[in-house]
């Protein structure tokens, strides 16, 4: 269907449109006008994407600035969808325009999924595949090459530079399958097609960490204008990607691998002295003028990522003790050696970088300054050692980047040494966690560079807590509800067994037979009255096992797997994709299936039980984060010091946006059905920080149930779930076709100028009205008050 | 520390074998002495265990006991390393002399590109002197000495700022550390406090439903209710003002005495034919009295709320358990007071004496102190 907003013609490629799907239309183009940031949650299953990405590309294709598309979602399935989801759209387009828009989109992934070198793409781990791929394409070797060495080359990628550097591939929308078959047609690599059309695209596609971490956003995203509209899709866990993208961990395996890196590079130097050694003072003259002239080859072959550097000290010169290489290595070997040390306490010791430093200086005389510099100079020194086989730096690599963030971020980090793994261990097992508390720092870049930044997600609730946490302003901060036709999602939260005991599992009664059972009950009466498929989110994997084996005992499994096929999750990738496939047979064939998995785990993120795969979610318990954790702590301590947010405020943030997701694997469309049961006793005041769309489908007859009574309205339920749902009786109310979507706009028109024409009145009476506005505050801020007492003492039990 | 260049052992540094587990000179294994210790002497850098070092070293100097190390060593000069890598160890040792006399600092300098340069030959000096060959080592000390003895005075105030420097370092961190500290310690306490405000608001309203009238009375509970109830206001203002008082404090349940004449106008209310009519007990008297009016106040002392501590109950004044609504510390001082005081200036033989001309509710109450005192839990 066709229709505008304001002045903006947008083609949306279904024949209707949901009223949300509308209203987020109108959301984002506010943001694209006013050029600012936006949090959006969308509940899931309503076609977010479509709706984003035609409403871009019809703000691109309108106005004449063609601002480029970025939009980074969280996995390559994600990423793939996306792209179909494009093709369709640009399809449509053609056909309703009459003509074939200028227009290329382009996804990226990692070399491993992009490969098509015959041998370099059967290998298994993506290090190993990055690796080949950089001896077969790094700037040196074509050189050797034409010096008529013997070496090996990829004709894949040499094939690229018979092209034009502009028009590596012709317009059109490239899926990752399409850009492969494509590259298979013209013998040329994908991987380095999407490298470098990346400037001459309309829209990318690709994963949250070609922005955010800092190691790779240098290489790949560099070239992006500053007008770009970026978009992270499925963002709820943004911070936590942030975090990550930032932090090391130091074992003393991967140190006694850096050293043996170190030794090797320093025999590499010597023998490179003696036969080459124009190529080390060549390197050496680079470093005497500063880093950027050191750089200045293609970014794209570049082996080794660097953490940010801030731009001064790009441009600033190699302090002259580590310009030399074989001085280089020696300090790179006192500084490894100098963490070995550090290893053998066996204590418990957090610092901050500052007095990391301070020791660090006064036991090996090594100045901050180098240690900046530590990561950008490795990177240099490898690449004038022409050296191919990365993995063996890898160990090395991460030490060099922990060294330059050390050096370079006073704030927002923290060292915390743990010398056992766990309270009750013997054997001393040592971590360095080098830790970024501050999930702003690796975000801050990009909205800095960026004018529109939009967060999306189904789950976002709290929508205030992320520009706090991550530090931005906001332009619109929307979350938007689902409009039904009927009634087709049942939350409900159980708060005690069938014998009235309160049902928990906070940290002091989870493991209590009558808490246990009663969850079995739960358990069981769900299984009898659901049909098909099953899901069971427990808050941790030790606690699954736990429950599991009580339940065993207690003969209630065997009660259930009269029912239905029981399946568990576990940590390992490959089991769980097997438990998956048999779970979906097992609902197809109408065995039916429980599965039992956790709600921090692969399951619950990312896979989707639609229809009959999932009639009913199970959320045993609160997923709290594991408090006992000292990098946790520290967070907490963080966020309570700089954001102002409290301890507790964060984690029951934290548990609630990860219940959400569970609770949204289940509905996954408007024809969709399904049970959304919250199986604690806490849930009953944490339903407020629900997202708004579930929220407000929990009646107040639903909360604080007993099993047997939630047992009920939920096969009251099912049966009316039972009656014939026809597409016709959506119209008009969740779905709206092109006339409802006339009328929706007109009303909104009247209604805007009967505000403007209340306002010009209300102008007119002066200010009489304004006290009485005033007072009818009042009343209703006394609303909100009643809620908070019980919280604390609720989080207590859990800490 | 001398330094002379000569033997390769000590260029080389620590020996390849582990020397963790094994002492390469007495070859006790850590197996047998679970507390062996390595120490080592910045004259050759040979590790040896603390046994060895006493048993060749107390009686005087003594020759390394390295094969081809005909060094002499002391007792004195055993220390044990920081490093696991010997050659690290000593490179360090030769950093740290280095390091006292090219103390220069970016400051001192015209450019950046001085500086550097600076930098780079005091890291070439001391590569020499690390593992450079005899007469690079040579040249370097000398240079090392020479520039030394040119550049006293600026060594030494370098010296001075850099201490100061350092000094200024640890200071900060260590306030740093003291702040996160003190914040930590007022965020545990604000949390302490909020709850406690929770608390106490939460008491107070109850006992201001306790004491209240019965129109305040219903305020507090509607105000405690929420918004709801706002809107039964006006339903409930239309009803007789004293029947939503009484309805109100038996709901409330903390106002314990006033339900009792609430409960009894409800049941007066099932009306029976025949009976009697009673008189209504007049409304406004406020909160029956259990007691009857009887007065309390002691007369021999006074107790003033609040004055009373006792170190056995101060921990009680803050725990949940027993600051709940209704409970108040100065009524357990009360009685306290009073049961200490009860038994005094009354003198059981003297009362006994003239038990004869007594009323006889005197008597009863002499006898059962009496009986109190004899056998005390005839009683209870």
């Amino acid at each position: 269907m066709e229709f505008n907003i304001d002045d903006l013609p947008v083609l949306f490629p279904y024949p209707r449109i949901y009223p949300e799907q509308y209203a987020y239309m109108v959301d984002l183009k506010r943001t694209l006008d006013a050029g600012g940031n936006a949090v959006l949650e969308m509940p899931s299953g309503t076609g977010k994407t479509v709706t984003l990405l035609s409403l871009i590309v019809a703000y691109q294709q309108h106005y004449p600035s063609h601002r480029k598309l970025v939009y980074c979602s969280r996995t390559m399935s994600e990423i793939e969808k996306a792209l179909v989801e494009l093709k369709a759209l640009m399809k449509f387009r053609a056909e309703r325009l009459g003509r074939e828009e200028d227009f290329r989109a382009l996804g990226l992934t990692s070399r491993k999924n992009l490969c098509l070198h015959p041998s370099v793409r059967r290998e298994k781990s993506g290090n190993i595949v990055d690796a080949r791929c950089r001896s077969l394409t790094a700037g040196f070797v074509k050189e050797k090459k034409e010096k008529g060495e013997d070496v090996e080359v990829c004709v894949y990628h040499d094939n690229l530079d018979l092209l034009e550097p502009h028009n590596l591939i012709p317009n059109g929308v490239w899926t990752l399958d399409g850009l492969l078959r494509y590259g298979e047609q013209h013998k040329q690599c994908p991987y380095f097609t999407a490298r470098r059309m990346m400037q001459y695209c309309n829209v990318i596609i690709y994963s949250y960490h070609y922005l955010l971490d800092p190691k790779i956003a240098e290489r790949v995203s560099k070239d992006l204008p500053k007008d770009c509209i970026v978009v992270f899709d499925e963002a709820h866990n943004i911070d936590n990607v942030c975090i990550e993208s930032l932090s090391t961990d130091i074992t003393e395996d991967s140190l006694r691998r850096a050293s043996r890196g170190a030794q090797f590079l320093d025999n590499k130097i010597n023998e490179m002295r003696e036969s080459d050694q124009k190529k080390l003072q060549d390197e050496y003259e680079k470093l005497v003028q500063g880093l950027r002239g050191a750089e200045d080859s293609q970014p794209e072959d570049a082996f080794m990522a660097n953490p940010i550097l801030p731009a001064d000290l790009l441009k600033e010169a190699v302090p002259g003790n580590i310009r030399r290489a074989e001085h280089f290595v020696a300090f790179l070997r006192r500084f490894i050696e100098y963490l070995k040390t550090r290893m053998k306490v066996r204590q418990v010791i957090s610092e901050t970088p500052p007095s990391f430093l301070a020791h660090l200086k006064e036991y090996t005389f090594i100045e901050k300054k180098p240690l900046r510099f530590c990561a950008e100079r490795l990177t240099s020194l490898v690449r004038t050692l022409e050296l191919t086989n990365i993995e063996d730096f890898q160990p090395l690599q991460e030490v060099a980047t922990f060294a330059t963030l050390v050096a370079t971020y006073e704030k927002g980090f923290l060292l915390i040494l743990e010398p056992y793994e766990s309270d009750t261990a013997e054997v001393p097992n040592p971590v360095l966690h080098f830790t970024c508390l501050d999930a702003a720092i690796a975000i801050k870049p990009v909205f800095e560079r960026f004018d529109s930044v939009i967060i999306t997600s189904g789950t976002l609730s709290p929508l205030e807590m992320y520009p706090k946490m991550l530090d931005f302003p906001t332009v619109v901060q929307e979350s938007y509800n689902m409009t039904l036709a009927r009634r087709s999602f049942l939350p409900l939260i159980v708060t005690r067994g069938s014998d009235q005991s309160p049902i928990s599992t906070g940290f002091q009664v989870r493991n209590e037979p009558g808490v246990v059972r009663n969850y079995g009950n739960l358990l069981t009466e769900f299984a009898k009255i659901t049909p098909d498929g099953l899901v069971v989110f427990f808050p941790s994997y030790l606690y699954m096992e736990s429950i599991i084996s009580m339940w065993q005992g207690m003969g209630i499994l065997d009660e259930v797997w009269k029912y239905k096929l029981i399946l568990v999750e576990t940590p390992d990738a490959q089991e769980t994709s097997l438990a998956l496939e048999t779970y979906r047979t097992a609902c197809c064939n109408g065995r039916g299936a429980v599965l039992l998995c956790v709600a921090r785990g692969k399951v619950s993120e990312g896979i989707d039980f639609d229809h009959q795969y999932g009639r009913a979610v199970l959320c045993i318990g609160v997923p709290f984060q594991y408090t006992e954790s000292r990098i946790l702590k520290a967070r907490l301590e963080f966020l309570r010091e700089t954001y102002r947010i409290r301890e507790n405020d964060f984690l029951s943030f934290d548990a609630m946006r990860h219940a959400a997701q569970c609770l949204g694997r289940v509905l996954r469309g408007k024809d969709d059905y399904g049970l959304m049961v919250l199986a604690d006793r806490r849930f009953q005041k944490k339903r407020a920080q629900l997202p708004k769309w579930i929220a407000q489908a929990i009646l107040d007859a639903d909360v604080n149930l007993s099993t047997d009574m939630a047992v009920s309205s939920a096969r009251r339920f099912l049966r009316t779930m039972a009656q014939p749902f026809r597409a016709k009786d959506q119209e008009g109310i969740s779905t709206w076709s092109i006339e409802d979507l006339r009328k929706h706009q007109e009303k909104m028109d009247e209604e805007r100028i009967r505000e403007l024409q209340a306002e010009q009145e209300r102008a007119e009476n002066g200010e009489a009205n304004a006290g009485a506005a005033a007072g009818g505050w009042d009343g209703k801020e006394s609303d909100y008050e009643m809620d908070e007492d019980a919280e604390a003492e609720l989080m207590a039990l859990d800490n | 520390m001398s330094r002379k260049p000569g033997s390769t052992s000590a260029s080389a540094g620590a020996p390849a074998i582990s020397t963790e587990d094994m002492c390469p000179v007495c070859k006790t294994m850590r197996y047998l002495n679970k507390d062996m210790e390595f120490l080592i002497n910045p004259e050759c850098y040979h590790s040896m265990c603390v046994n060895c070092v006493n048993r060749l070293f107390n009686d005087g100097p003594n020759q390394c006991p390295y094969a081809g190390c005909h060094r002499t060593l002391r007792r004195k000069g055993f220390r044990s390393a920081f490093f696991g890598d010997l050659a690290v160890e000593r490179e360090v040792d030769i950093r740290r002399r280095v390091a006292a006399v090219f103390n220069q600092v970016e400051d001192d300098f015209e450019t950046l590109d001085d500086y550097n340069n600076y930098l780079q030959m005091v890291e070439d000096l001391t590569f020499d002197l690390v593992n450079g060959s005899d007469a690079r080592r040579r040249q370097a000390e000398a240079t090392l000495q020479q520039w030394e003895a040119e550049h006293r005075a600026e060594i030494e105030r370098n010296r001075r700022a850099g201490r100061d420097a350092d000094d200024a370092a640890r200071r900060r961190i260590a306030a740093e550390r003291e702040a996160a500290r003190q914040r930590r310690v007022d965020a545990l306490r604000e949390a302490e406090q909020e709850k406690l405000d929770r608390a106490r608001s939460r008491e107070a309203e109850l006992d201001s439903l306790a004491s209240a009238g019965p129109d305040s009375a219903s305020r507090v509970q509607l105000k405690r209710r929420g918004g709801q109830v706002a809107a039964q206001r006006a339903l409930d203002a239309a009803v007789g003002a004293a029947e939503a008082a009484s309805g109100g404090a038996s709901g409330g349940g903390g106002a314990g005495g006033a339900s009792g004449v609430g409960g009894a106008s409800d049941v007066g209310r099932l009306s029976i034919r025949g009976l009697k009519e009673k008189k209504k007990p007049a409304a406004s008297e406020g909160p029956y009295d259990p007691f009857g009016g009887l007065e309390f106040t002691p007369s021999r002392y006074r107790v003033l709320p609040g004055v009373h501590t006792h170190p056995g109950i101060e921990k009680y004044k803050s725990d949940p358990a027993h600051v709940t609504g209704g409970y108040d510390f100065d009524d357990y001082t009360a009685r306290a007071m009073f049961e200490a005081f009860a038994g005094l200036a009354v003198f059981v033989e003297d009362e006994k004496e003239v038990g004869v001309g007594l009323s006889a509710s005197e008597v009863t109450a002499i006898s059962a102190g009496i009986a109190a005192v004899g056998d005390k839990m005839d009683l209870d």
